[in-house]
C-alpha cells in the first residue's frame, strides 16, 4: 500500500474526528472525556482534562460562555449538556491536577500591552514555550474586564492566584505603567514581538491601529505586532479572549521562529467536524438542574448530568461487524496496521490473521457515512501478500483444496440435457448446494428441464471465488477462463445460478456470459405442484451477502416465498445491509471462532425460524444451532416430509461426499453413464462419533484424510499401539499437512477416536 | 540452537518393532527453519510420536509464527 493511499483511507474514516462539542470549542477542550470522568465520579480526572487544554481553568471554567452547548448532540434527544455549569462545579471543587511544564528558555522577548484575559493567556502560552514575557498595564490589578464579573461568579482571590501562576512561569507584570506614544514606540522597537490586548481601554490612543487585524494570524499592519481580545459587537465574551489570546500566542511563536504564520491553521479555533453519531433509539433526557441554584451541582447531581453525555463517536461499521469487534479496530486503525504489516521486512507480520479474517462482505461500506472500502483494502492486501510471497501457506489451503476437489473429475461435470445435443440454458447449482443438499440439485434440475425449452444443460463445479477471496489472482483468472471456455464451446447457454456468490462472480468477472439467478427463473416458470403444507408462523429471510447489490433477485425470492403461501417477517439487517454467515472471504477457514461468531450474529438477528437461499448460509446457521431451511427445501419437499428446519450441517467431509455422490448418481440415473472407480482409500469404512466429527470439523480434517492415514498404516504395518486400550495411532502426509488418526480395529472397518494434524515436517523413518 | 525437549511417559509402543518408544533428538522443519527437538521415538524404525497436545499446542504456535515471518 502506498503512503498516499494510506492517508486517503485514514481520512475516509471519521471515527477520530472531533466530537461536536470539542469542534465548537475554540480551544478544543475534550468535553467528551470530561463528561465521562464526571459521570463516574472522577472529579480529579475531569479537572485533569480541563488543565490540559484550558488556560487558567479556575477562571475560564467559572465563566465560560460555552459555545459548545449549542453543538451538543444531546440537543436532538433532550436538552444539551450543561457544560459551563459542570465546569464551574469541577473547578470550584478541585485544585489544579496537571501543572503544564515550562520548556527551556529561548531567545525572543515579547511584550503585552494590557492585562486582560487575552494578554494573560498569550503571555502564559509563550512563557511556557520558553519565551521572555512582560505584561505592561496602566491598571493596578490584572484581569481587565474579568474584574466586572463580581465576587460570586469570579472571586478576586482566583485572579490573585492567576498572578501567582504567571509569576511561576516567569511572566513579568508591570502595573501602574505610565504610557505615552513615545514610550509605546520605544517599547515596540525594543521587543521582538508585541501583543496589544483590546480589553485595555487606551489602546486606540497610540500609534498602532489594532482595529483590523488579519483574522487568521491577528497580526496588524506592523510586522511582529499582534492584537486580540476586548469587547466585540455582542459584548465581552470570555471564550473570545481565550481564543484570540491563544491564536495570537501561536502567531507570535511562529513569528519568532521565522516560519509561516498561516500554514495549516484550518483546525485552529472553532471548526467543522465530519463526525457522524447516530441517535436513533436514544431516549430523550432532560437537563438535570442543581437543587440549589446558588451552590450549584452536588457531586451526585453533576455525575447525573454528565451521564447524559452521548459520548459521541461513529463506529457505525463496528457496531454491526463481528470482524471489527473481534480485532477491536475501526477502519482508520485497521488500515494503519495493514500498512505497517506490509512494511515489515524482517520480523513478525502480526496483522496477517486480521487481514485474512475479513469476510469481504461489504456491509460496513454501505453502513459507513463515507463508504470506507474495507473489503477492497483487505482483498488487495491479500493479493499483494500472495505476489510477494508473504501470505501464510496455511491460511487458505483447506479452502483451496476444497475448491480443487469441486473442480476435479470426482465432482465436476458438464452435460447437455439427456437426449439433447445442445443447451439453450445451463443450470449451475454451485459447489455448496451440491455439497449441502444434492437431492435438491437433482429436483431443481429436473424441474428446469420440464419448464424450459431447447435444452437445459447441467454443470457441476466451483466458480473459483475461494481463489479470488484468498488473493490468488492467477489461479482465479485461470479458473474463470476454463469456465468461460466451456460455456463458449457449448454454444454460450444462459447460465442459471443457484448460488449468489457464483452469480456475483460470473457477473463481475465474466460479463460476456448470459446470466440469471435461479430465483428469477423459478419466479417465471412457477413452482412444482407438490408444495409443502404452508407454515402458520411467519419466517425471517436471511439474504446472502452475495445479493447485497441485487434487489431484483431479493424481490424474486420474496415472491417465491409468497407463492409458497409462507409469510415473511423482515429483520433490519436483511437486503443490502445483510450480514455474512462467516463463509465469505474464507473467514471461517482462517479464523474458526470468528466464523462461528459471524454465523451466530446473522442467525441471531431474528428469533423466528428462518429461510436462507445460499447453501453456505443455510449450513453455517444450522451449525450454529438455528432452525433454518433452504428455500429449495420448500419448493421441492422431501418425499418423507422430513422437517427441513432440522436438517443438520453436513460438514466439510459430508459436502465432499455429497458432491462426489451427486455426480455419480446423476450420471447413472439421467445419462446412464458409469462413474470411474473410487480410489482405494474410499473403501476404508470409518465409524466416527459426533464429538470426534465436531473436532475434525474444527480442525479442518476430512474423513478422506483419515481414510488415507488408516489405509497407509494398515497396508505398511507402521503404526503405534497402546496395549491398554488396543488403539492404534498412525500418521500420513499426503501433501503438506501430516494427519494423525487414533483408531480401533472393528470387525468391519475402524472406529476413529481422535484426529489431529500439524504442518511441521518429521524426519523419514529409519530403514529397517 | 538449543534442543527443546517434549519427552513424556507414553503408553504408545511401536507395533511393528514391538518395543517401547525412547527419548531421541530429531530434526523437524517448516518453511526453511530446522529445529532439533527431543521426542519419543522408536529407536529401531525411527517412528516419531507427536502427541495431540504438542501438535495442536506448541507446534501449531511455532508454525503460525514461522508463517508470519
Amino acid at each position: 500500500m502506498e503512503q498516499q493511499l494510506l492517508r486517503t483511507l485514514e481520512a475516509t474514516c471519521i471515527q477520530e474526528e472531533l466530537p461536536f462539542c470539542t469542534a465548537a470549542c475554540p480551544i478544543h477542550v475534550d468535553v467528551r472525556t470530561f463528561m465521562a470522568c464526571l459521570a463516574k465520579g472522577d472529579e480529579r480526572g475531569a479537572r485533569r482534562v480541563l488543565d490540559r487544554t484550558m488556560p487558567f481553568a479556575d477562571i475560564v471554567g467559572r465563566i465560560c460562555d460555552e459555545p459548545c452547548r449549542q453543538a451538543c448532540k444531546r440537543l436532538e434527544a433532550g436538552d444539551p449538556l450543561a457544560v459551563a455549569s459542570l465546569e464551574r462545579h469541577c473547578v470550584t471543587g478541585t485544585a489544579v491536577v496537571l501543572k503544564l511544564t515550562k520548556l527551556p528558555e529561548l531567545e525572543g522577548r515579547v511584550v503585552f500591552f494590557g492585562s486582560g484575559l487575552a494578554s494573560m493567556i498569550a503571555a502564559l502560552d509563550l512563557a511556557r514555550k520558553g519565551r521572555s514575557a512582560t505584561i505592561l498595564t496602566t491598571d493596578r490589578e490584572i484581569g481587565g474586564s474579568l474584574r466586572n464579573f463580581g465576587e460570586e461568579r469570579l472571586p478576586l482571590t482566583v485572579l490573585d492566584a492567576a498572578v501567582e501562576q504567571l509569576g511561576s512561569y516567569g511572566v513579568n507584570i508591570i502595573f501602574d505603567c505610565q504610557m505615552d506614544p513615545e514610550f509605546v514606540e520605544y517599547t515596540l522597537n525594543y521587543y521582538d514581538a508585541v501583543f496589544m490586548d483590546r480589553d485595555w481601554a487606551p489602546i486606540d490612543d497610540f500609534c498602532l491601529d489594532c482595529r483590523h487585524p488579519d483574522p487568521l494570524t491577528l497580526e496588524v499592519d506592523r510586522p511582529g505586532c499582534f492584537t486580540g481580545g476586548g469587547t466585540g459587537p455582542d459584548g465581552y465574551s470570555v471564550i473570545q479572549q481565550v481564543e484570540e489570546g491563544r491564536r495570537a500566542a501561536l502567531s507570535i511563536e511562529r513569528y519568532l521562529q521565522k516560519v509561516s504564520l498561516t500554514a495549516q491553521r484550518e483546525r485552529e479555533g472553532a471548526c467543522a467536524t465530519r463526525l457522524f453519531t447516530d441517535i436513533t433509539g436514544i431516549e430523550p433526557l432532560s437537563l438535570i438542574l442543581p437543587a440549589d441554584p446558588v451552590a450549584g451541582y452536588t457531586r451526585q447531581e453533576a455525575a447525573g448530568e454528565a451521564a447524559r453525555c452521548l459520548q459521541c463517536q461513529c463506529l457505525e461499521c463496528v457496531k454491526q461487524c463481528a470482524f471489527l469487534q473481534t480485532f477491536k479496530e475501526y477502519p482508520k486503525t485497521l488500515v494503519r496496521k495493514i500498512y505497517n504489516n506490509q512494511a515489515v521486512v524482517q520480523g513478525t507480520r502480526t496483522a496477517n490473521t486480521m487481514i485474512n479474517s475479513c469476510s469481504l462482505c461489504g456491509q460496513c461500506t454501505l453502513i459507513c457515512p463515507h463508504q470506507f472500502p474495507m473489503a477492497e483494502v483487505c482483498l488487495t492486501t491479500r493479493q499483494s501478500m500472495v505476489l510477494d510471497s508473504t501470505m501464510p501457506p496455511s491460511a487458505h489451503e483447506f479452502a483451496l483444496q476444497d475448491m480443487d476437489f469441486s473442480l476435479s473429475a470426482v465432482a465436476a461435470m458438464f452435460r447437455h440435457q439427456p437426449g439433447k445435443s445442445s443447451s439453450r440454458y445451463l443450470f449451475y447449482p454451485g459447489c455448496q448446494l451440491a455439497g449441502s443438499a444434492p437431492d435438491l440439485v437433482e429436483k431443481t434440475y429436473l424441474h428446469l428441464t420440464r419448464h424450459l425449452e431447447d435444452g437445459v444443460g447441467l454443470m457441476l463445479g466451483c466458480c473459483g471465488i475461494p481463489a479470488h477471496w484468498s488473493g490468488r489472482q492467477e489461479l482465479f483468472a485461470a479458473t474463470m477462463e476454463d469456465f468461460s471456455t466451456i460455456i463458449q464451446e457449448n454454444g454460450n447457454p444462459l447460465i442459471i445460478t443457484a448460488c449468489s456468490s457464483c452469480y456475483a462472480t460470473f457477473k463481475e468477472f465474466a460479463p460476456e456470459l448470459q446470466l440469471r439467478s435461479l430465483w428469477q427463473i423459478l419466479e417465471e416458470t412457477g413452482l412444482p405442484e407438490e408444495k409443502r403444507a404452508p407454515l402458520s408462523q411467519p419466517m425471517t429471510i436471511h439474504d446472502p451477502c452475495g445479493v447485497r447489490k441485487e434487489p431484483e433477485i431479493r424481490a424474486s425470492v420474496r415472491n417465491i416465498v409468497r407463492q409458497l403461501g409462507m409469510s415473511v417477517a423482515e429483520q433490519p439487517f436483511s437486503g443490502e445491509l445483510t450480514d455474512c454467515c462467516g463463509f465469505g472471504g474464507l473467514m471461517q477457514f482462517v479464523n474458526g471462532p470468528l466464523g462461528e461468531e459471524a454465523a451466530e450474529r446473522k442467525g441471531g438477528r431474528s428469533s423466528l425460524d428462518s429461510l436462507a437461499y445460499c447453501a453456505m448460509c443455510r449450513d453455517n446457521l444450522a451449525a450454529s444451532g438455528h432452525r433454518v431451511a433452504h428455500l429449495l427445501d420448500y419448493c421441492f419437499p422431501a418425499a418423507d416430509q422430513a422437517d427441513p428446519l432440522l436438517r443438520a450441517n453436513p460438514g466439510f467431509s459430508g459436502r465432499h461426499e455429497n458432491r462426489a455422490r451427486l455426480k455419480e448418481q446423476l450420471l447413472a440415473s439421467l445419462w446412464q453413464e458409469a462413474s470411474a472407480l473410487a480410489p482405494e482409500h474410499k473403501q476404508v469404512v470409518l465409524t466416527i462419533a459426533p464429538q470426534v466429527r465436531e473436532l475434525m470439523e474444527k480442525r479442518l480434517i476430512l474423513e478422506d484424510d483419515l481414510q488415507k492415514v488408516i489405509l497407509q498404516a494398515e497396508q505398511s504395518g507402521r503404526f503405534l499401539e497402546d496395549p491398554q486400550t488396543g488403539h492404534r495411532l498412525a500418521n500420513h502426509r499426503p501433501v503438506r499437512v501430516t494427519y494423525w488418526a487414533e483408531y480401533e480395529v472393528l470387525d468391519s472397518g475402524y472406529r476413529v477416536h481422535n484426529a489431529y494434524s500439524h504442518r511441521m515436517i518429521l524426519p523419514e523413518g529409519k530403514k529397517v | 540452537m538449543s534442543t527443546f525437549s517434549f519427552i513424556s511417559q507414553t503408553t504408545w509402543r511401536c507395533a511393528p518393532c514391538n518395543q517401547e518408544l525412547q527419548p531421541e533428538k530429531v530434526n523437524v522443519s517448516y518453511m526453511g527453519s530446522v529445529f532439533t527437538v527431543e521426542l519419543m521415538v522408536c529407536s529401531t524404525c525411527g517412528f516419531v510420536l507427536i502427541p495431540e497436545d504438542l501438535a495442536m499446542g506448541k507446534m501449531h504456535a511455532v508454525e503460525q509464527l514461522l508463517e508470519d515471518k
